[in-house]
């Protein structure tokens, strides 16, 4: 086959071409610039391109550089700037995966001849019958199954995940046996196009006016700390919440940016039974899950998966087993199969209450 | 599969044998270094002037006028970062006159004297559609302050010239005593009789690659005097201008460039010229494609166009795989596409530039290269916009 492997410049994508390349096919590097300002991520800087380079150059493949620069900052970057401002908390790494390496790389791959694309990502193509699923990776601290939860079975039907199969240390060993400079590259780290060393807020700040917000205990009614930025913070939040006057921790419930108010509350008080969606952001794996189907969820890239029932009816929702911490708006959470709990079923973005 | 059909001159020329043939000697073996006094170094010392005497000539000026640089790019930077410093040690206020279309050698080394001194402005003079410098707003910028007048004689992603004598006419009449210019003639040398059209201008910036000669190879070319300090001083070589062992096969490379190109360049220009034509109607009638910049004068081997609806990226994959080496506008770092800022200063629609392409002849380009191209570039455009 001849398949176009996206290339980051990191340890997985330089196995995953040097797999394709020894089970005879034909296969080019591509990776995509899509991030035009600095970046220390260990994603996407000039660096991990020359990285990428090089790991093909040693493989022998003809590798290619695309710019989605202009894409990106629309599709990506400039609605993480929105719904920060509106109070949600985005994920842009899904919508990447979403619109750009997961769309526009396939259309064009079509386009250039490809018959396939192949990525480093730690997460498997299932079959069930003659249908494509997609399917955690085997290692447990990597899988990705859940950054690719909105991929459709179009795109996974033309999609090679080589290294899904493999623990990261298995990669690696691999990268070394292949002779790579990546072989103990650092696994990126937080989104590319935020710079670790000045992080979100002055990236938000430097496009638009942030909110400072007086921090609101719940339980005695009163002020217990201040933030400079409301737009940041997120539900569910602990990381800088001071403790109330009980000793007790404190959780984010509530953050309303007009009013200059974030409320914090009990850990207790904070749980939810159910988690509510934008009925427009769901997608299914298959035929759409239905009012009444149980499923297994999981609700950020690591996170420990739990269990609930769909609901319909005035709105999309998840009931859940057992009672949880809310998932901020913006997020998602997606859903794998009860009886395959590996295979992901469909996905859903939580909606603003 | 079709020969190699290098479309890219213009980003590197073939290297000449006679480049190669002058090189060598300078390659191996003892090469003295030219600054001291035994026998090997007067040997080189004598092989550099006596290149210096032919990129001088190239260029029409005198042999003293000729420093040689490691690199166009590095030329550019020493006329602008060299004129500037000295400039600001005179005087309170330090202004830098630009033009928008400007190669990064140029306009990268502007911006980043106006961000590092407070008392360097940088003003960009723009440009009509065809990417011709707008003289009255030139004139409007000059003042006293005025350090450095740079416009580059011709564009080397659309081929585009510039009117030398209308732009140094209003940088001497402005001023008392004129304003000092530069031009990077680094695209047009290949073409273009430089002593006729870079004649009213003070500094003129070459390098050897674009003229089938070694990279790492350049000069900076002072018809004029005008007060510089060096940006690499080192050990003053070059009369005080730069520093640092100068490259003897780098400059007689350079040298051989030059007057190789010049004994080539007349013939190569008018059969070109021809290609051009043939290039421009054949492209024309390709439905999405446009011809950059048609109706303005252009370098005889540039052809640049705007494919509507496509993506460069996907363009030059798709050519490259048919053996057709082009570019579109200029790579960045990282080697992806860049979007262009001088199409961009053209007032181009960003969905039109997005697939910019440019081709550039030279000597070897033969008539069935030409009717290859055609035919490849018409069925790629194809490919990529199927007819509705």
């Amino acid at each position: 086959m001849k398949i176009l492997v996206a290339m980051s410049g990191g340890v997985d994508s330089s196995v995953a071409a040097g797999l394709l390349r020894d089970a005879g096919h034909d296969v080019v590097g591509a990776t995509l610039k899509l991030w035009g300002g600095a970046s220390d991520s260990g994603c996407c800087s000039v660096a991990d391109v020359d990285d990428a380079r090089r790991v093909a150059q040693v493989l022998g493949l003809d590798h290619h550089v695309f710019n989605y620069t202009e894409e990106f900052e629309h599709k990506v970057v400039e609605p993480f700037v929105r719904d920060h401002a509106a109070g949600l908390t985005p994920n842009p790494c899904i919508e990447c995966n979403r619109h750009i390496k997961f769309d526009l790389l396939f259309e064009r791959a079509e386009r250039l001849g490809f018959d396939a694309v192949a990525t480093g990502h730690h997460a498997q193509i299932a079959m069930r019958g003659d249908r494509y699923f997609l399917a955690r990776g085997v290692d447990d601290a990597k899988d990705q199954s859940y950054v690719l939860g909105y991929l459709t079975e179009s795109t996974l039907s033309r999609l090679v995940l080589p290294i899904g199969g493999m623990t990261k240390d298995q990669v690696r060993a691999e990268a070394e046996r292949l002779g790579l400079r990546t072989w103990n590259k650092p696994d990126s780290q937080d989104v590319c196009f935020i710079e670790a060393s000045k992080g979100r807020e002055s990236f938000l700040g430097s496009r638009i006016p942030l909110t400072p917000a007086d921090i609101i205990d719940v339980v005695s009614g009163s002020k217990i700390g201040e933030t400079s930025a409301a737009e940041l913070v997120t539900i569910g939040q602990r990381r800088g919440i001071n403790s109330g006057g009980d000793g007790e921790r404190r959780f984010v419930t509530r953050v309303d940016i007009a009013s200059r108010r974030v409320e914090v509350d009990r850990l207790e008080n904070l749980l939810v039974t159910q988690h509510v969606f934008n009925a427009s952001s769901l997608t299914f794996a298959r035929e759409p899950l239905r009012d009444g189907d149980r499923v297994v969820a999981q609700w950020s890239a690591h996170g420990r998966p739990k269990t609930g029932v769909l609901r319909s009816g005035t709105s999309w929702r998840l009931v859940l087993d057992e009672p949880a911490r809310p998932v901020a708006p913006g997020q998602t959470v997606v859903f794998y199969a009860l009886d395959d709990p590996n295979l992901v079923e469909g996905a859903a973005v939580v909606a603003a209450s | 599969m079709s020969e190699n059909l290098y479309f890219d001159h213009a980003a590197s020329a073939p290297r000449r044998p006679e480049v190669l043939a002058a090189m060598e000697p300078w390659m191996s073996g003892v090469v003295g270094n030219p600054a001291g006094s035994h026998a090997d170094a007067r040997r080189a010392r004598r092989a550099i002037e006596e290149a210096r005497e032919v990129v001088a000539e190239f260029v029409g000026v005198d042999p003293t006028g000729v420093i040689f640089t490691g690199s166009g790019t590095e030329s550019c930077h020493l006329a602008l970062a060299g004129v500037v410093q000295r400039h600001r040690h005179e005087h309170e206020h330090t202004e830098l006159i630009v033009s928008a279309v400007e190669h990064h050698a140029v306009l990268a080394s502007a911006e980043l004297l106006a961000s590092t001194f407070d008392d360097v402005t940088l003003s960009i003079v723009k440009v009509d559609s065809d990417g011709v410098v707008d003289l009255d707003q030139l004139q409007g910028m000059l003042n006293e302050d005025c350090a450095l007048v740079s416009v580059m004689t011709a564009n080397n992603e659309t081929g585009v010239d510039q009117p030398m004598g209308a732009i140094s006419g209003i940088c001497n009449s402005m001023v008392p005593g004129g304003t000092p210019t530069h031009t990077d003639a680094i695209a047009a040398a290949a073409w273009q009789h430089l002593p006729t059209v870079t004649a009213t201008f003070d500094l003129i910036s070459i390098c050897a690659h674009k003229l089938g000669g070694p990279v790492n190879s350049g000069a900076l070319v002072m018809r004029n005097p005008v007060p510089m300090d060096a940006v690499m001083p080192g050990g003053a070589q070059e009369r005080g201008f730069r520093g640092g062992t100068i490259d003897v096969a780098a400059a007689v490379g350079l040298a051989a460039a030059c007057a190789a190109s010049e004994r080539d360049r007349i013939t190569m220009a008018d059969r070109c010229e021809e290609f051009q034509t043939q290039l421009v109607s054949a492209f024309s009638l390709i439905k999405g494609v446009a011809v950059t910049a048609r109706g303005a004068r252009r370098l005889p081997g540039h052809v640049h166009v705007t494919v509507e609806g496509v993506a460069s990226d996907e363009l030059l994959f798709l050519l490259d795989q048919e053996g057709v080496r082009a570019s579109a506008a200029a790579a960045c770092s990282s080697g992806a596409t860049a979007s262009s800022h001088v199409l961009q200063a053209m007032g181009i629609a960003p969905e039109l530039a997005r697939g910019a392409l440019r081709f550039t002849m030279g000597a070897e380009t033969s008539k069935s290269d030409v009717d290859e191209l055609i035919r490849i570039f018409a069925k790629t455009v194809h490919h990529l916009r199927p007819p509705a």
